[in-house]
């Protein structure tokens, strides 16, 4: 298997680590217990401010399994290319949708580290889910931040 | 942290700290074994990596590690933990059949390979004694677990990043211990045959599994540049075991791996 260098400039900076250990213990967990529309109002004092946000009365009453969609932002975090914050969409338990919040990046090469980095890590997170693993080892930088930031945002929706 | 009283008890604890140049973050399960203070417990062992952080720092040209380096000041100078790790780093060059040689790096001796893991190892410690059951301390990759993960298993599921496929895990192993990985895909091509500025092209991911993080770490680091020979001196050292990825994809494992 020969590595191009497109794949591992994304693979440098979309490194992976928490990603997996944070949702999958979403989808570990059990079933149900937190699939009610919850306020999400608190956020991780540890992480910084998370802001929380209502869920949306629209999405509230789509129909579907584990239901009501419910959407948190996590904090903005700092990592080696700039600051970055997610937007996590839920349903029950399962993540539906990871969108960047916010970025801001210290110079051109950052902004275009993070276009490679970001679309990765997304469906990392996504995909994290049907993999049924506590951590994993092996990692780098946007990670963190984009784990850090995610974490924030299942903590304001009250998953873990 | 803490969790509200609505659902205190239930989902596991987590907390992540940007320390060491990347992010340590923990997380405790649920179980009869997680005391009411467990985010003071964090919040302790998060002070004690930044004070480790600020001994071993090579970032900072006045930390003690950097005043050693330099010849600045010598070993009975340094804090205590600068001569633990030196030693740590003798056992772990031993152990590694040379392939881990923290003084033959360019700029004098650097045990940053080993730094991470032994600091992530010394916090998980700190968890243990205060009296948490079971945790998981991941130093950006380099993680250690103690307990279990919950539902009664006595294993944590560990995956192993791919080393070309970020959307995917090459294995996932079965672990009780620690689990470090070195590639060459974060931060660059950091590791170096012992003795040249050459970057290694033997292993395209190498991770060790065993009960210490610190040697651990620094056997993967030696596994990554050392690849099949060093893997064959890993398999010689008792409780641990390498996992290699070589660069042409194929892969070898001593028999303590347990795949999940």
């Amino acid at each position: 298997m020969k590595v191009s260098p497109g794949l591992l400039a994304g693979a440098t900076a979309a490194g992976f680590a928490g990603v997996l250990a944070l949702h999958t213990m979403a989808a570990l967990g059990p079933p149900g217990r937190n699939g009610g529309v919850m306020p999400a109002t608190s956020a991780s004092p540890a992480a910084g401010a998370g802001a929380a946000r209502p869920p949306r009365p629209g999405a509230a009453r789509l129909p579907g399994v584990g239901g009501p969609l419910r959407t948190a932002t996590g904090t903005s975090v700092q990592f080696a290319y700039g600051t970055l914050a997610v937007r996590v969409t839920v349903r029950g338990r399962r993540i539906t949708n990871v969108t960047v919040a916010s970025l801001q990046t210290l110079e051109p090469t950052s902004q275009m580290i993070s276009d490679q980095a970001i679309p990765v890590l997304r469906s990392e997170v996504l995909a994290a889910q049907s993999a049924n693993v506590q951590g994993v080892s092996g990692a780098s930088y946007t990670t963190s931040a984009y784990v850090q930031s995610v974490q924030a945002a299942l903590d304001a929706l009250h998953i873990r | 942290m803490r969790c509200t009283s609505a659902d205190r008890g239930r989902p596991a604890l987590t907390r992540a700290e940007p320390v060491m140049g990347t992010v340590v973050s923990f997380l405790v399960p649920d179980g009869a074994g997680r005391p009411d203070d467990v985010s003071a417990v964090l919040g302790t062992a998060c002070t004690e990596l930044h004070r480790i952080d600020a001994i071993f720092t090579t970032w900072d040209g006045a930390s003690p590690l950097s005043l050693l380096r330099r010849g600045e000041a010598a070993l009975a100078d340094m804090p205590p933990e600068v001569a633990e790790v030196l030693s740590l780093c003798r056992a772990a060059r031993r152990a590694s059949g040379g392939w881990f040689d923290p003084w033959a790096m360019p700029g004098g001796v650097d045990p940053t390979g080993l730094v991470k893991g032994w600091a992530v190892e010394r916090a998980a410690k700190l968890l243990h004694q205060a009296g948490v059951a079971a945790a998981m301390v991941n130093g950006g990759g380099d993680l250690t677990v103690f307990g279990s993960p919950g539902l009664g298993q006595p294993h944590w599921r560990i995956g192993i990043r791919h080393p070309w496929r970020p959307d995917a895990l090459a294995a996932v192993l079965l672990a009780t211990g620690a689990v470090a990985t070195s590639a060459g895909y974060e931060r660059g091509c950091h590791l170096i045959y012992p003795g040249t500025t050459a970057p290694s092209s033997r292993a395209a991911s190498a991770t060790v599994t065993g009960p210490s993080l610190a040697v651990a770490d620094a056997l993967a680091t030696a596994l990554a540049v050392g690849g099949d020979e060093a893997l064959a001196a890993i398999g010689e050292v008792e409780g641990y075991a390498g996992y290699l990825i070589r660069p042409d994809g194929t892969e070898a494992s001593t028999p303590g791996i347990v795949f999940g």
